[in-house]
């Protein structure tokens, strides 16, 4: 596994990243940029999947039309969405069509056309979607639970709030987007088939500006900022138990407790605790939960970090009269964690974490995807060697040992379902 | 990459293709059972059956089947179709002997009655789940609306009502006429050893006793009929259309899959320019299901209440435009391309690999290649596509949505 990294760093401060891989066609490419949920103004939730939809309504000399015409003509898979810290733009697809597809994603990011009938639709949209989270009551309940378990405004939804997405306007999304597309601070990844001399000089030319934007104030100067003065200047959060009322088949249950970030010296003994627990179908909640008493059909926890905090997320959906049962079971699989792991449960969890790495490492989606996030949050992009040896070097006394020093304490729980728990 | 195949005296199918420069491999049973292969008093046990393969062996405990996979790092599960179950995994190369010769153990398993007791309660949950995903539940109920009484509209999960009454029995002597070895396949792909997957195969596979599996493949036109089911829970209004289409066996498939990328991908479509792209509707989808011996367009729509209507008289104008004026040159070459690069992109993971391989010999017996796949697709003509349309309207559909009160909108 010993993968090249290609990085270039354009004259205006915008990262380039590129892993090749030999065997594909394909090349995917992605765009971090740093106007995730978490980074936008107060009283503006949501605007981050209004401007994502936007800026793709015409661009450069191309109406919205021409434009999304151009995409499809080059055979593009889009991907992306918008997060915490970031907005994803990008796509994957044959290799041959990339130059051109640079191009276009140029105009999009610097030239959108910013019509203000097209705000209008776009923002339709991004209030309907969350409408329609009240009839999808399993994502629902998950972005409640991170709404409620981070403190605020890193947990912030990216669908939005109907109240603030009706009260956006085209003049206030188009400051958003000047003030928060700042090239300086923009990741750009590929991985796949690529000419990375090719790449880096036409993005050069793409890319050009006078000079580095300011950074404009945000959450995300705030993770930059040490921990201490990160959290004090975050909201607190609004934990313990929220349920929300739905006469569906089910009661869904989201639960999440605080863990160690991913660039704590602990986070591999997380990950592997995390998988101990919920890893395979002989981890611990799916063998108590669903094999041995037949409480759920789905169950599954895992670990999700952001720069400045982290969790261990778990959802269950069950008929209203198992839920209950259901929930102190999970808590107490949480519990049991610190009496005591076996060697056999840690060498499957690690066998486990690095088979998923070595699996992934076969798609240029992933990669791209996991070169760009890696470098957001570490400043460097890991080789898949430096994690298979992370991952090697953990114990049963490490992972007993990191659980001992970090405790579940505290709980953060949202049910959504005909019945409440507890 | 290269071709292998052996077929056991008892008329199981080994195929596999491989390919040495993959970083994994892909192995997977494709079993010729699903819900249309079931009578009516035991509807749902194909899928009640997939659970419960992975409950273990006469040998082995569930338990000890889950360690014994997650020994190896896989990444392992199986799906239940309206005609197929395929049981799988992903595995780095030095595992792939092991978890394939785990599968086979698996394949003629316990079927203990505390198993399925247990199981059972999962499997409601499971339907319960569904419950509340009403974009799958429009499909499930506009599938069972269209095909009126034809065994293709059976529920895959089945009903509380059909898993309540299911005995271990009843499914023990479905198992022995559907798991039969001339019913099923077993492929590979990506990097393996041919000979050692063939001869651990022969050696545990051959005993397996032939049976008169079969289906009966009888044909349809669609109802074509219009319902409407009201959830007081829900917010949006979800709308599924289904009209019949070519079977998997048919080389018009191809045609067809980019005539539904034409119509309703999920961006850059006429239903997308239509009715996303202009808000009137926040998901508009049309895919092309291929079936043994028959076929689907289906569609999903999920709109506001008040935007009912108008939704409805623009799909209706968009399948009268394609019935009236056709499709353009551009449009199928935008679709072709699209639908070329996602083929390239999915095969380049032996997972991917793998359902392609298992699909094209339970469907086709045939083994094609990637590039056997890319030249059909270049091949399509407009005409073709035409022809596709006059014979198979695809505006003359079945309809069911689901939505909130009409009185609450």
């Amino acid at each position: 596994m010993a993968e090249r990294l290609d990085k270039h760093i354009l004259k205006n401060e915008m990262v380039l990243l590129g892993e090749p891989m030999e065997a594909v066609e394909s090349v995917a490419f992605g765009f971090m940029l740093p106007a995730g949920a978490a980074q936008l103004p107060d009283g503006c939730c949501g605007a981050g999947s209004v401007i994502a939809d936007w800026i793709f309504r015409g661009a450069g000399d191309k109406s919205s039309r021409e434009l999304g015409d151009a995409l499809d003509g080059l055979g593009l898979h889009r991907a992306g969405g918008v997060g915490s810290s970031h907005i994803s733009i990008g796509a994957a697809l044959e290799a041959d069509n990339l130059a051109q597809s640079l191009d276009l994603y140029a105009d999009i990011i610097l030239r959108a056309s910013l019509k203000e009938d097209q705000f209008e639709l776009a923002r339709q949209l991004a209030i309907d979607g969350v409408l329609a989270l009240d009839d999808d009551p399993r994502q629902k309940v998950m972005l409640e639970l991170r709404e409620r378990f981070y403190p605020s405004p890193l947990g912030r939804s990216a669908l939005g709030h109907i109240d603030e997405l009706k009260a956006l306007t085209a003049e206030s999304t188009k400051a958003i987007i000047k003030n928060n597309f700042n090239l300086s601070q923009t990741i750009f990844a590929v991985a796949g088939k690529y000419d990375f001399d090719l790449i880096s000089r036409q993005m050069e030319d793409l890319f050009i500006t006078d000079h580095p934007q300011a950074r404009p104030p945000s959450a995300d100067s705030l993770e930059a900022a040490t921990p201490a003065q990160a959290v004090a200047n975050l909201s607190p959060r609004k934990r313990g138990y929220t349920h929300l009322h739905n006469d569906g088949a089910q009661v869904h249950i989201g639960l999440m407790t605080e863990t160690v970030k991913p660039t704590d010296e602990d986070y591999y003994n997380a990950r592997v605790a995390v998988s101990v627990l919920s890893g395979g179908m002989s981890a611990r909640l799916f063998t108590e939960v669903r094999e041995k008493r037949g409480l759920c059909y789905a169950i599954g926890a895992r670990y999700h970090g952001l720069k400045s905090a982290a969790g261990i997320m778990c959802y269950a959906g069950t008929t209203p009269e198992k839920g209950q049962e259901t929930l102190d079971v999970i808590i107490g699989e949480f519990n049991r964690l610190i009496e005591g792991t076996s060697e056999e449960e840690i060498e499957r969890a690690k066998v486990g974490l690095k088979s998923v790495l070595i699996l992934q490492s076969e798609s240029s989606s992933s990669r791209a995807g996991g070169i760009a996030s890696d470098y957001y949050m570490y400043g460097r992009v890991r080789s898949l060697d430096e994690i298979k040896g992370k991952i090697e070097a953990t114990s049963v006394d490490s992972v007993l040992g990191f659980l001992r020093n970090n405790k579940f304490t505290d709980f953060t729980v949202v049910t959504i379902g005909p019945k409440c728990l507890k | 990459m290269e071709f292998k195949k052996k077929k056991l005296a008892n008329g199981l199918n080994l195929i596999g293709e491989v390919n040495k420069s993959a970083k994994s491999a892909a192995v997977g049973f494709f079993v010729k059972s699903g819900a249309r292969d079931e009578p009516k008093q035991i509807n749902g046990v194909s899928h009640y059956l997939e659970h419960m393969l992975f409950k273990g062996t006469e040998k082995l405990s569930a338990f000890e089947v889950n360690e014994a996979f997650d020994r190896t790092g896989a990444q392992f599960n199986a799906f239940t179709s309206e005609e197929n179950t395929v049981f799988y995994a992903a595995v780095l190369p030095e595992y792939l002997v092991e978890v394939t010769g785990l599968w086979i153990e698996l394949m003629r398993p316990a079927l203990r009655d505390e198993d399925f007791n247990i199981e059972k309660n999962v499997i409601k949950e499971e339907i319960a789940m569904y419950k509340d995903l009403p974009s799958f539940d429009v499909m499930e109920r506009c599938r069972s609306l269209h095909f009126d009484g034809h065994p293709c509209g059976n529920s895959v999960l089945g009903s509380g009502e059909s898993i309540d009454n299911l005995t271990a029995e009843q499914m023990r002597s479905f198992f022995v006429r559907r798991y039969a070895p001339n019913n099923m396949v077993l492929a590979c792909a990506g990097n393996f050893d041919w000979d050692r997957i063939c001869s651990i195969a022969e050696s545990s596979c051959s005993k397996w006793q032939r049976q008169a599996a079969g289906r009966k493949l009888e044909p349809y036109g669609g109802s074509k009929k219009k319902e409407r089911v009201e959830k007081s829970n829900l917010a949006r209004e979800h709308i599924c259309l289904m009209s019949p289409c070519v079977p998997a066996q048919d080389p018009r498939r191809f045609a067809a899959s980019l005539l539904a990328v034409i119509t309703g991908d999920d961006v850059g479509s006429r239903f997308f320019w239509e009715l996303v792209d202009k808000a009137l509707a926040e998901a508009a989808a049309m895919q092309f299901g291929a079936m043994d011996g028959t076929g689907t367009f289906c569609s999903y729509i999920r709109c506001s209440r008040e935007n009912v209507p108008k939704v409805l008289d623009t799909i209706r104008d968009i399948f009268r435009s394609l019935t009236e004026s056709g499709v353009t040159d551009d449009e199928l070459k935008k679709a072709k391309n699209k639908i070329l690069s996602a083929l390239v992109i999915k095969n380049e993971l032996p997972m991917g690999r793998l359902i392609d391989l298992g699909f094209n010999w339970i469907y086709l017996e045939q083994y094609r290649t990637i590039e056997d796949d890319i030249s059909a697709i270049r091949a399509v003509t407009v005409d073709d596509v035409h022809s596709l349309i006059e014979q198979f309207n695809p505006g003359d559909f079945t309809q069911l949505s689901i939505g909130p009160s009409q009185d609450s909108s």
